[in-house]
């Protein structure tokens, strides 16, 4: 059951946006969820088209990983796509077959709208394909710095979530020898009754919630005899540093806003 | 959030990572679009919020969502999902969490365990009209029949919230020693 599941989507290869500070990335896909709404004519989208590619393009991620697990969204996406079709009457008719009339604004607003949803996941999936999971983390916890001044635990999160991510694939083992040993007795977590469920996924959480209680008390006690006191003055082993490159790229996509903005209608 | 020790953080980290793995282990239920699923990764938020307060409770789904998104991303780019997810969790925890301290009863936490579920059921109705969906056609241009939507989320919570609040139920009948210890060690 759990051989399907991969942690993560992070595909290890070299390229310009692996190298890139998380920090820049994050930053940079922010900024880009705000201008993609910008654009509204073909200029602009085929700015954004270009602007996509090259993004893909330094990736050096293989299409086919790009892709996948978004089967689902492009079904959604050509669903849309034939609702602005069919239901939007705007504009000259461009064909008409007496039942069926296609207008022009509907399927210009239907290639648009498709198209900016495409970007949008392509451009955010990037940020999982380049970037580790503690990476992220680490440039989260630096961009989320001020926020301590209102109190936010911000370092202790980043400890929660790096601690988290170091026994994830532990915790998935351990799962998936509680539900081996479950199904060797005869308990069925895929099929019954959603009460039977209910009721299987007890004998799981039990062992899980146990082990684990016991396995951070050992970290804990390590951690305390270390002498780890919390971020206050801390130094870090994995160091995040912003260069040039990242930079260049805020201006980028800020620039890449700018042009938007002037070719916009 | 106040102040903890390092061993509750650690803790809390398990949990979330707990949370996580479980949100893998997601199913679909009989007669719903697949798309709606159901997982139990609300119970260690439960367990956190029973042995080391509400706060502790939100922290863990606050976790799990963020740690889903950095290793998997969201499918709609920006992630109205998650948003939705943490705030169904929340509101589903911290009513049980506050009504179960009211009657520490077996009955008290069914009680509370069902209202909570009548809560997020009937909040996510409205959260989804008025915020989700919204969100939905403004960032990605889904134009959804939204009272149709509505229509058949509501009956899909209720039934999720009826599923967690029974396995929750048994596993706290089960644990309840373990977790009245954690409790003081916890709390000292």
């Amino acid at each position: 059951m759990m051989e399907k599941m991969i942690f993560g989507r992070y595909i290890p290869v070299n390229s310009l946006l692996h190298k890139l500070d998380p920090r820049s990335k994050l930053c940079a896909i922010l900024i880009f969820i705000f201008i993609i709404f910008i654009a509204n004519n073909a200029i602009t989208y085929g700015i954004l088209a270009i602007f996509t590619f090259l993004a893909l393009y330094s990736s050096n991620i293989p299409i086919k990983f790009l892709f996948n697990g978004l089967k689902f969204i492009f079904y959604l996406i050509v669903f849309t796509f034939l609702l602005h079709i069919l239901f939007t009457r705007e504009g000259d008719v461009l064909v008409d077959f007496g039942w069926l009339k296609i207008y022009e604004r509907g399927l210009t607003q239907g290639i648009f709208i498709s198209l900016r949803f495409l970007f949008l996941i392509l451009i955010t999936s990037l940020l999982t394909l380049t970037t580790t999971p503690i990476e992220i983390t680490d440039g989260m916890e630096s961009l989320m710095k001020p926020l301590r001044k209102i109190h936010f635990p911000v370092h202790e999160l980043a400890l929660m979530m790096s601690i988290a991510l170091r026994f994830i694939p532990t915790l998935m083992d351990e799962t998936d020898k509680i539900m081996k040993a479950q199904m060797a007795r005869g308990v069925d977590f895929s099929h019954g009754s959603l009460k039977r469920r209910a009721q299987a996924i007890v004998p799981l959480l039990i062992p899980l919630f146990i082990s684990s209680f016991k396995r951070a008390e050992e970290l804990a006690v390590a951690m305390e005899a270390r002498g780890y006191r919390g971020g206050e003055g801390r130094t870090k082993y994995r160091q995040l540093n912003w260069r040039t490159m990242d930079t260049i790229v805020i201006l980028i996509v800020l620039s890449l806003g700018g042009i938007l903005f002037i070719f916009r209608t | 959030m106040m102040k903890r020790s390092i061993k509750a953080y650690v803790t809390l980290g398990m949990l979330s990572g707990i949370a996580y793995v479980l949100m893998l282990l997601n199913f679909p239920l009989p007669f719903f679009p697949s798309f709606l699923k159901v997982d139990f990764s609300d119970i260690p938020a439960l367990i956190a919020a029973m042995i080391m307060g509400p706060s502790a409770g939100v922290a863990v789904e606050m976790l799990k969502n963020v740690l889903d998104i950095i290793t998997t991303g969201s499918q709609t780019g920006v992630p109205v999902g998650h948003i939705a997810n943490f705030i169904t969790g929340t509101l589903f925890i911290l009513p049980t969490y506050f009504l179960y301290n009211r009657v520490k009863t077996k009955k008290g936490l069914a009680f509370a365990l069902l209202t909570a579920t009548l809560i997020t059921t009937f909040a996510m109705s409205v959260l989804n009209y008025f915020v989700f969906l919204p969100m939905y056609e403004y960032f990605m241009g889904f134009y959804l029949p939204k009272e149709i939507v509505v229509m058949a989320i509501l009956p899909f919570n209720l039934l999720k919230g009826l599923i967690i609040s029974v396995a929750f139920m048994i596993l706290f009948v089960k644990m309840n020693h373990w977790i009245v210890k954690q409790q003081t060690i916890f709390t000292k």
